[in-house]
């Protein structure tokens, strides 16, 4: 979806109705990988090191993504692949009908891929009578279901099994049974079908590594292996900032990935496919196109502060231990990702006119940047983008509305000019008898009944400095004694 | 021909075509290993935490081996790599006397699909992961380690490498290569850890030593 034609992220609206089960399974979730992640952590004493380095990799890559991704180009055409560049998520679509429309292609797998989630790609090649199927256990699941993913990692992880079952039974048209185990075997035997007769595997990528032209794929399941292994055709579509210089970084990433994200040491398979097959007999494709897409990242490049969302590496762990995330699930952020990384990467990539409850759907409590493996300022990049939707910036207009900006301001105002607080302090006391109820301030007029039908103010009358002075010149006393 | 991306790229972070390549962090120090018998020790360990059959084994017990995991498993097809260690112990040889038919490792993937067995070498092997490395040629197809329903790895010490920093600086050149660490497994379903989605459901890993 380009900037302006993304439809409204209503955060707030959302989590207003979470279904009661959706935080419950989440947080089984969440907390089961927090522990894994934990063990891992404590297993290793350079932890802190490792990611102050992948941080360091990281920056070091953004900074010279030019050089790394003209690299990476050459290496893989080197390599007998072809690459592709796509400006727009349109682009990329295209690009990849375009090869499936050459090739004659009837059937797609899928291993799981935020990029095609973003691009939304299997909308396009249904609309062009090609089936795509989501070969991730929970991917296949959702895709039955007709929703998005829910997590990074689990993307079905909001569904019962009792409810799986039932999609199984419906869709498959069997009589499923409910153990988590029986539903695991009928998928392996429906995909395994797909991947034998599919003319085309599509997947995403974790990492590219520029001095080899290496893309790096890490899964559990096997069905990323089957989706690059089987058909004769592999066309990865990857976002350009998920290059890294070497094979030596790499190394520190693979051991940040599966840690963070599932509290694994590896994943099972991680795959490094340099171009295609070298002969018939070995199985991997014929042709091996790569597709990067840019979708705005080169934008988000020119905000210093913002463009450290670039750095993510996909291991959902900020999510695991979010506050906000564990309480309203994934879907309430609206996007591809969800949870912290969703909040700062959508409102620069669809716009704060679209997401710009999104960097408020946060408690700032700092979770998450203290378990991010490769260092992400997350709370202080929300702060940047909440003032980006309060005040604009260099690259987008103030999207609140006038009244909440007008008292934003005053208070901006009164907070940094010592003599009208301290006027305030004195003046507002007044009003205290017409709204107050009990001890609380209520029912006040237009724009601060936003405030107060929430929930009530305590009545003005706070005197800090009176109240500093009697309590220094109590323990004075009380020292003297 | 210009690329419009990398011009974006460069206008956003002020550079210039000729703008040159910071220097990149350095990483840190390479593990160092210890001695073989305590390398192949944690190997195996690994591959155990991970749910898979790990397990020293001499040459000469390689025939009632094999002749337990056939019947345990009830293996009826199988397919072998064509490397010449693992013909030089016989496998296809012993696997055929024991009435288990043998799929060429380079026929159809309809047809390798109804292995009940794959097995393979490995290029090298991580003992902190209980990792195996394996490359892809036409002596060893990426399909073996992958569509039966078990994998079988014969391995050997010198395969045994410190760290990933040793295996990238020796296989870094190659098309492909796949880091395999236990069976295939998902916990998609509320949870619950499954083995044997969409690869092997179970893995042995046999060390082969005197």
């Amino acid at each position: 979806m380009s900037q302006d034609t993304h439809p409204y992220i209503g955060f707030e609206e959302y989590s207003e109705h979470v279904p009661p089960s959706i935080p419950l399974a989440v947080q089984q979730a969440t907390s089961r990988f927090v522990g894994g992640r934990a063990a891992r952590v404590a297993e290793l004493p350079q932890w802190e090191q490792l990611r102050q380095i992948g941080s360091d990799i990281r920056q070091h890559t953004i900074e010279n993504m030019d050089v790394y991704l003209t690299s990476l180009e050459e290496k893989v055409k080197e390599a007998g692949g072809y690459v592709h560049w796509a400006e727009t998520a349109e682009d990329a679509r295209r690009i990849v009908l375009q090869i499936a429309k050459e090739n004659n292609i009837k059937n797609v797998v899928k291993s799981k891929s935020m990029a095609t989630e973003e691009i939304e790609l299997n909308h396009a090649l249904e609309a062009a009578g090609i089936e795509s199927l989501e070969t991730d256990l929970g991917e296949y699941i959702i895709q039955l279901a007709g929703t998005g993913p829910s997590h990074i990692i689990v993307p079905a992880v909001h569904l019962k099994k009792e409810e799986i079952a039932a999609l199984f039974s419906e869709k498959l048209d069997i009589n499923a049974p409910t153990d988590p185990i029986e539903l695991a075997r009928i998928a392996r035997e429906v995909l395994r079908e797909k991947f034998l007769n599919a003319g085309m595997g599509i997947s995403g990528g974790n990492f590219l590594i520029a001095e080899t032209g290496t893309l790096v794929m890490v899964t559990n399941e096997g069905n990323g292996r089957m989706c690059t292994t089987m058909p004769d055709l592999h066309i990865a579509v990857v976002g350009i900032d998920k290059v890294i210089p070497d094979w030596e970084s790499l190394i520190v990433f693979l051991k940040l990935l599966a840690r963070s994200a599932t509290g694994q040491k590896l994943s099972t398979y991680t795959q490094f496919i340099t171009g295609p097959r070298h002969a018939e007999g070995e199985f991997g494709p014929k042709e091996f196109h790569l597709v990067l897409l840019d979708n705005g990242r080169s934008k988000i490049l020119k905000d210093p502060i913002g463009r450290d969302v670039l750095k993510c590496i996909r291991c959902g762990a900020c999510a695991n231990v979010c506050p906000v995330y564990k309480n309203v699930g994934g879907f309430a952020y609206g996007s591809f990702i969800s949870g912290p990384i969703g909040a700062i990467l959508s409102p620069q990539m669809l716009g704060t006119q679209a997401a710009r409850e999104l960097p408020f759907a946060s408690t700032l409590c700092g979770a998450c940047a203290d378990v991010c493996p490769v260092k992400i300022p997350i709370p202080a990049i929300l702060s940047h983008l909440r003032r980006r939707v309060a005040q604009g910036d260099a690259f987008a207009l103030p999207t609140i509305s006038t009244p909440i900006r007008a008292t934003a301001n005053l208070a901006s105002l009164a907070l940094a000019q010592n003599w009208i607080y301290r006027l305030g302090a004195l003046v507002l006391p007044i009003i205290n008898p017409f709204f107050r109820k009990n001890n609380w301030l209520s029912g006040m007029p237009y724009p601060l009944n936003r405030w107060t039908k929430v929930r009530p103010l305590p009545p003005f009358g706070a005197r800090f400095r009176k109240w500093w002075n009697v309590r220094s010149a109590k323990e004075t006393e009380s020292t003297h004694d | 021909m210009t690329n419009p991306i990398i011009e974006n790229i460069r206008h956003s972070l002020g550079r210039t075509v000729q703008s040159p390549l910071g220097l990149r962090p350095d990483i840190y120090e390479p593990r160092l290993p210890e001695s073989i018998d305590s390398e192949i020790a944690r190997f195996l360990d690994e591959v155990k935490k991970l749910s898979g059959v790990g397990q020293k084994l001499s040459p000469a017990d390689i025939d009632s081996t094999l002749k337990t995991l056939v019947a345990e498993q009830n293996i009826r097809k199988a397919t072998v790599w064509g490397t010449p260690h693992l013909r030089q112990l016989g496998i296809t040889k012993i696997l055929n006397s024991l009435g288990v038919e043998i799929v060429s490792p380079n026929a159809s993937k309809h047809e390798m699909a109804l292995c009940d067995l794959g097995i393979t070498e490995a290029d090298y092997l991580l003992p902190e992961t209980g990792t195996l490395v394996l490359k892809s040629s036409f002596e060893k197809p990426r399909a073996v380690s992958l569509l039966p329903r078990i994998h079988l790895a014969v391995v050997r010490p010198e395969m045994l490498r410190a760290d990933m920093h040793q295996v990238f600086a020796e296989a870094k050149d190659s098309n492909y290569l796949v880091f395999i660490t236990g069976p295939s497994r998902t916990a998609d379903i509320e949870l619950t850890v499954t083995l044997g989605v969409h690869g092997p459901k179970n893995l042995y890993v046999w060390m082969m030593k005197e």
